[in-house]
């Protein structure tokens, strides 16, 4: 008897949901119900997970695990593995699958069937990427959630589109590939050190490749994931991809794929080669430091209010890298939390982009002024994000920001003194941006402030942002086990001149 | 002996079925009979293919001319889905262009009996006979509109390089005699054993794989392929770039599994240069071109070229990989150029990419089959050229070809570039003008319908075919 796979339920039921909504193309009243309440049944299934025992952990450190042979001339396994990680991300997932479908639910007027299809193909492959332990799976999903994404941008972007389109496409499938061969390169290494021709993450981690050899094969992972974090200097894609793309396309690229670069760092790319990743670590940390920095300061000078939001992307990304980098439990718990409180703040700013967006049919900041007195609960809003983003104690960035920064003084205290010297530049454009929307002379008199499903949104949002801030204690614990786990499996990262090569 | 004849059974279908085409061609009454032929052939092949499925494993050697095994079996099946789908796309293109008939089907199954002969023969004379049967049929099947300048150009063209191909084939084979005292495949590859003749061994092959390198367009040998891809009919054209290359890529395999390391290590390099040269200059002029007939030639260039780098790893799993991605490279392309051909309008093809601009919404269906080609064309996943390209690529760097490898993986990244730009064409830029099309033909959707499912379960569940391309290699290897 085979247990439920409710795994694998959770990944495919967007693109069966979406094959359906498919079927109402000429319906697209009908086409955006239906895609609605097939993303709550997607977060219906996700927090069913939560009635697992989430202390359990099994023999080989997952609470639920999905394993069929696929292609056994290759060692491709059908492979799926539930642990506290990816949990939060897979909820965090579900969570904006359903915050895309309603933000677009005005905006959205040509082609309503497909675009639907589209953000629940995405969420598809981006739950894939995040449950899948055999890493041929991982490939496929990795490089599927670039189509949905090529489609929801260049056909229902602004007026650069296809440039912005395929300028992302390109950026990370350029990447792919190239890690696509270095995944060949373990996987040929492992099979003849051991006899064992497979794909499965934890026996690949096995493999010991020559350290020259470690060196490129981590170089191309490395790559890949840096491109889709993205790192500084590979982020030349994000800020024109989200200036183009529909609001619920942002909320997917921000919320959901970068995230997956970094969780793919996480689990895949470090554990796989700790010796060559600890020797990256300082180009690591300088690049995220840096990165934190140029966002910083690019945000400041930008006009339109999404690239400035795209920028402190990149930013919020870049202490993530930090975190990584440092590698140890308080900064890997922090980071995790960070993907998903960076998720939750930065979608809901360009919700809220969008509405502005889709009353005024403008995003520059110039054009606005006053919002606090003409559109009082928009700007109350609006407020709270701003504040979550730049990491006001009491919500949700604060905690992870605060666990990232003291990790990574604890083991770098000048590059910790840095970074957090940096925040500050955040701080600026935040307020920035808060000032020249929300204070100032009312630019437009008559707006409607905001109607009950943006309400619906807004208020779901903040909630979490507030809840996750004065008590992030449960998704701590959840994140406890599995980080110490990939600890041990890495060995630890020890400090910069004391010159250990990390026991494995 | 009664095993023997009856193990023919496939080719012998093949060529009475397009005999007997002929015959009643000529009894009866063009406009009244095009059902009834078109059904014949459509019969034809798929007895053909059904009897080899049949007699796969009848020990059947022919005087040591044709080995019909599971190898050839396979290749039988193949080349008579392959002509089916041709002859469904082609039906109601044909008719709308005044060009179907007797003639036009039974000259697609002659080049189909070709191609099984070049996949089963064991000795260098019936390969011969299949490739010419192959050849000869395609100058006619590619002038077939003769009111078609173009068409009758390609047609000069392809003729005039595949005689001097052939020449070339043919004068290598008589060097090869000479050297080895024998036309039988194998052991006139035998390196080893003709020591004192060498030297004349080695360039009667050399000349033998010039002439196939400028059938399969091997860069510098593939100055033909845009001109001629171009000029032939949509459907021809699919059937030209997928059939015959897919029976000369067969008998590559064949060469390097029975000629080993001792021929190997001989051509190794001039073979890895021509994969690179082909792989580079195959993606980089396809960037450039603003035709998709000529944009798909110079991708098929590529495609053989990611294949040669895969053949060089023949030691490893190499031809199993070439076997496996050359039928991926089969159905793709003519999903390719076949989706073309439908959604061209009646008095000549839709050539300029340019016309394609919305086309993703005025045709859906036949948009989204001309979408999955491309991708599979460009590799991405779910779709089989990623399971073939990673199955290549596997092979090349188990082999140890990492420059290569990386060669490929770079010319991949560009590929994607005029890839997706089909696709932004169809998609993301709104039409212009629009055009209505006829109605496709049921004919027309099954095919579509088959070769989308093709492509989807290859993409998705390859182990079948990955299990029996490993038999019948393995049965090449150890005759």
């Amino acid at each position: 008897m085979i247990p439920f796979p409710l795994l694998s339920f959770i990944i495919f039921w967007p693109l069966a949901g979406g094959l359906f909504v498919l079927a109402f193309w000429r319906y697209p009243k009908a086409a955006r119900r239906i895609a609605l309440a097939v993303a709550l049944v997607e977060v219906i299934l996700v927090a069913s997970l939560f009635s697992l025992d989430l202390h359990l952990n099994g023999t080989d450190g997952w609470l639920l695990r999905e394993d069929f042979s696929w292609i056994p001339q290759y060692g491709v396994r059908y492979s799926l593995g539930l642990d506290g990680i990816n949990l939060t991300l897979v909820s965090l997932s579900a969570l904006l699958g359903v915050m895309s479908i309603l933000a677009s639910w005005k905006q959205i007027s040509e082609r309503v069937a497909v675009f639907h299809v589209m953000l629940l193909f995405s969420q598809t492959a981006v739950m894939g990427v995040f449950l899948a332990t055999d890493l041929f799976l991982f490939y496929l999903f990795w490089e599927m959630q670039l189509l949905p994404m090529l489609f929801l941008i260049g056909i229902w972007g602004h007026e650069k589109r296809i440039y912005a389109a395929l300028k992302f496409f390109l950026f990370n499938i350029a990447g792919g590939l190239l890690m696509l061969a270095a995944l060949i390169g373990i996987y040929l290494v492992h099979g003849r050190q051991t006899g064992d021709y497979t794909f499965a993450l934890s026996h690949l981690m096995q493999a010991k490749p020559a350290p020259m050899l470690e060196m490129w094969l981590y170089s191309a992972f490395l790559l890949a994931f840096a491109i889709k974090i993205p790192i500084f200097p590979l982020h030349g894609w994000l800020p024109d991809a989200h200036t183009e793309a529909p609001t619920a396309g942002s909320i997917i690229l921000a919320g959901l794929l970068l995230k997956t670069g970094a969780y793919a760092l996480l689990r895949i790319a470090i554990p796989l080669f700790p010796v060559a990743s600890h020797r990256f670590m300082p180009l690591l940390l300088i690049l995220g430091l840096v990165g934190i920095v140029y966002a910083s300061l690019v945000a400041l000078g930008q006009k339109d209010m999404k690239r400035l939001v795209a920028y402190s992307s990149i930013g919020h990304m870049g202490l993530i890298v930090l975190a990584l980098a440092v590698w140890d439990s308080l900064t890997l718990s922090g980071a995790v939390l960070q993907m998903v409180n960076h998720g939750l703040t930065t979608a809901a700013l360009f919700m809220m982009v969008g509405m502005l967006d889709e009353r005024f049919h403008t995003r520059t900041l110039a054009d606005f002024g006053g919002l606090w007195k003409s559109m009082p609960r928009f700007s109350a809003f609006f407020l709270l994000f701003a504040m979550a983003s730049l990491g006001l104690p009491g919500l949700n960035n604060f905690v992870s920001e605060f666990l990232i920064l003291v990790g990574v003084f604890r083991a770098h205290p000048l590059v910790g003194s840095l970074a957090f010297c940096s925040i500050v530049f955040t701080l600026i454009y935040v307020l920035k941006l808060v000032q020249d929307t929300l204070a100032g002379p009312i630019k437009h008199q008559h707006c409607r402030d905001i109607s009950p499903r943006e309400l619906a949104i807004l208020l779901t949002l903040s909630l979490l942002v507030i809840g996750i801030g004065l008590c992030p204690q449960p998704i701590l614990t959840l994140l406890q086990d599995p980080v110490q786990r990939l600890i041990d499996q890495t060995g630890a990262m020890p400090l910069p001149g004391t010159n250990l090569m990390p026991a494995k | 002996m009664q095993t023997e004849w009856f193990s023919l059974l496939p080719l012998i279908i093949l060529a009475t079925g397009g005999s007997v085409i002929f015959c009643l061609g000529a009894f009866l009454r063009r406009q009244e009979s095009t059902a009834l032929l078109f059904g014949l052939a459509v019969v034809t092949c798929l007895a053909s293919g059904g009897s080899a499925v049949s007699f796969r494993n009848l020990p059947g050697q022919l005087s040591g001319l044709l080995a019909i095994d599971v190898f050839s079996s396979f290749y039988t099946v193949l080349f008579a889905t392959i002509t089916l789908i041709t002859l469904l796309l082609s039906y109601q293109y044909a008719k709308n262009r005044g060009f179907f008939g007797d003639e036009f089907l039974g000259i697609i199954l002659f080049a189909a009996a070709g191609m099984v002969l070049i996949a089963a023969s064991i000795h260098w004379l019936p390969f011969f006979l299949g490739l010419e049967m192959v050849s000869i049929s395609l100058y006619v099947l590619i002038a077939m509109r003769r009111g078609d300048s173009l068409a009758i150009e390609a047609a000069v063209k392809y003729f005039t390089m595949g005689a001097v191909a052939s020449a070339f084939v043919v004068f290598g084979i008589a060097m090869l005699y000479g050297a080895t005292g024998t036309l039988d495949i194998m052991k006139s590859l035998d390196v080893g054993g003709h020591v004192d003749n060498r030297f004349l061994l080695l360039f009667g092959l050399c000349l033998i794989l010039v002439g196939l390198c400028f059938k399969i367009s091997l860069v510098p040998f593939h100055l033909w392929t845009p001109d001629v891809y171009q000029g032939a009919p949509a459907p021809i054209t699919a059937f030209l770039a997928t059939g015959t290359k897919v029976a000369l890529l067969s008998m590559f395999v064949r060469l390097a599994v029975y000629g080993g390391d001792s021929v190997g290590a001989v051509f190794a390099p001039a073979v890895w240069i021509m994969a690179a040269l082909t792989m580079v200059v195959g993606n980089i002029t396809a960037l450039a071109q603003t035709q998709i007939k000529r944009l798909l030639a110079y991708s098929s260039i590529a495609q053989m070229g990611y294949m040669m780098m895969a053949l060089l790893a023949f030691k490893h799993q190499g031809p199993a990989a070439v076997i496996f991605y050359s039928v991926v490279y089969a159905f793709t392309d003519l999903g390719a150029f076949g989706t073309v051909g439908l959604l061209s309008p009646n008095n000549s093809d839709r050539d300029a990419i340019a016309d394609y601009k919305g086309l993703g919404y005025a045709q859906p269906a036949k948009a989204a089959l001309l979408t999955l080609c491309v991708f599979s064309l460009a590799g991405l996943p779910t779709t089989a050229g990623f399971i073939g390209k990673f199955v290549l690529f596997r092979a090349a760097l188990d082999a140890n070809f990492i420059g290569l490898a990386m060669i490929g993986i770079l010319m991949a990244i560009l590929s994607l570039y005029f890839y997706l730009n089909i696709v932004v064409v169809l998609y993301m830029r709104p039409a212009e003008k629009t055009t209505a099309l006829k109605t496709t033909g049921n004919e027309a959707i099954l095919a579509c319908f088959l070769i989308a499912t093709i492509i989807f379960s290859l993409g998705l569940f390859p182990s079948f075919t990955l299990t029996v391309i490993e038999q019948i290699v393995d049965h090449i290897s150890n005759p």
